[in-house]
């Protein structure tokens, strides 16, 4: 295939190159399994460093918060792929459904799904990995788009 | 609640024991290497300069999530000290918003609680590194305070 826009790497490439550089991220373990235009998956696994309750061993609430606010900047990177930018959060909302199971690694997927000149709107889920249908978390964040020259901007369409 | 923890409590409370070790027994507060000053009751929390909380390498800048996850566990311990009957918080909802980027220095977080209820627990969280006034972060969440069933 030849595509003038074929940068000659994926958009999972780079969303894990991005995790890669970002030193907190590698941190948590996080790893990419799946990333395209409208969504991106990823997983965090279960580690005892990152437990906030020690009689439980479940997983802290905040280290759910740093794995999803991650995601949520690779899905703007996954939009305005090939180009590259920096997603700063604006505000990130988390509600916490129910407690992950101790030892369970936890799958995040973000999906930005409003993409404006200057702010990326994003979509939040965390479920225990193999239980798709029942999240532990959900939220809702806005990212700065910046660094990007506005005639790049042109033929970006929203999805869904 | 473990009675160990309500003993610790007490302990901390009258001046036998180092509130840090209230962090300490928190895994995921060690990771994040947080710090406690106590002046009496009124305290403060610390998020030293740390390698492993560093998110946008090329700047250098703070990641946001350790900055959240920072304010979280601050806002746990708060509030476990603000409550008579101590009671083990669980996070119900956690809202940031993002003000300045975090720098790489040391940051710090205080908390108010803006309501005690019975069941829920409303506490407000700001974070800064060189003025109190000028903060890089607010946050307020909802603790769920009911006592466990199992």
């Amino acid at each position: 295939m030849t595509d003038k826009n074929d940068p000659g790497y994926t958009r999972l490439d780079a969303c894990r190159r991005f995790v890669e550089s970002v030193r907190h991220s590698r941190e948590l373990g996080i790893e990419v399994l799946d990333a395209v235009e409208e969504r991106v998956t990823a997983r965090m696994p279960w580690d005892e460093k990152l437990v906030g309750n020690p009689e439980t061993g479940v997983l802290h609430g905040g280290a759910v918060f740093a794995f999803l606010d991650q995601v949520g900047g690779l899905a703007n990177a996954c939009r305005v792929f090939p180009d590259f930018e920096i997603t700063p959060t604006i505000d990130l909302r988390i509600d916490h459904l129910h407690a992950p199971a101790p030892g369970k690694a936890v799958l995040g997927r973000a999906e930005c799904y409003r993409l404006s000149p200057h702010v990326a709107f994003v979509r939040l889920e965390a479920f225990e990995e193999g239980v798709e249908d029942d999240p532990i978390a959900m939220g809702l964040a806005t990212y700065m788009r910046m660094k990007i020259p506005r005639e790049q901007m042109k033929g970006y369409k929203r999805v869904g | 609640m473990a009675e160990a923890l309500k003993t610790l409590i007490d302990a901390c409370r009258a001046g036998e024991a180092d509130y840090q070790s209230l962090v300490d027994r928190v895994p995921y507060a060690r990771f994040l290497g947080i710090e406690l000053n106590a002046m009496g009751e009124e305290l403060t929390f610390l998020l030293p300069r740390k390698e492993t909380n560093l998110g946008n390498p090329t700047l250098p800048a703070l990641h946001g999530g350790a900055v959240a996850g920072f304010m979280e566990q601050a806002a746990l311990i708060f509030l476990l000290l603000e409550m008579g009957e101590p009671r083990l918080p669980k996070t119900i909802d956690f809202t940031i918003d993002y003000l300045r980027a975090g720098h790489y220095r040391d940051t710090y977080a205080e908390c108010r609680v803006t309501r005690l209820g019975r069941r829920v627990a409303n506490v407000h969280i700001s974070a800064w590194q060189v003025r109190r006034e000028d903060p890089i972060a607010i946050a307020r969440a909802h603790f769920l305070l009911a006592e466990e069933t199992a």
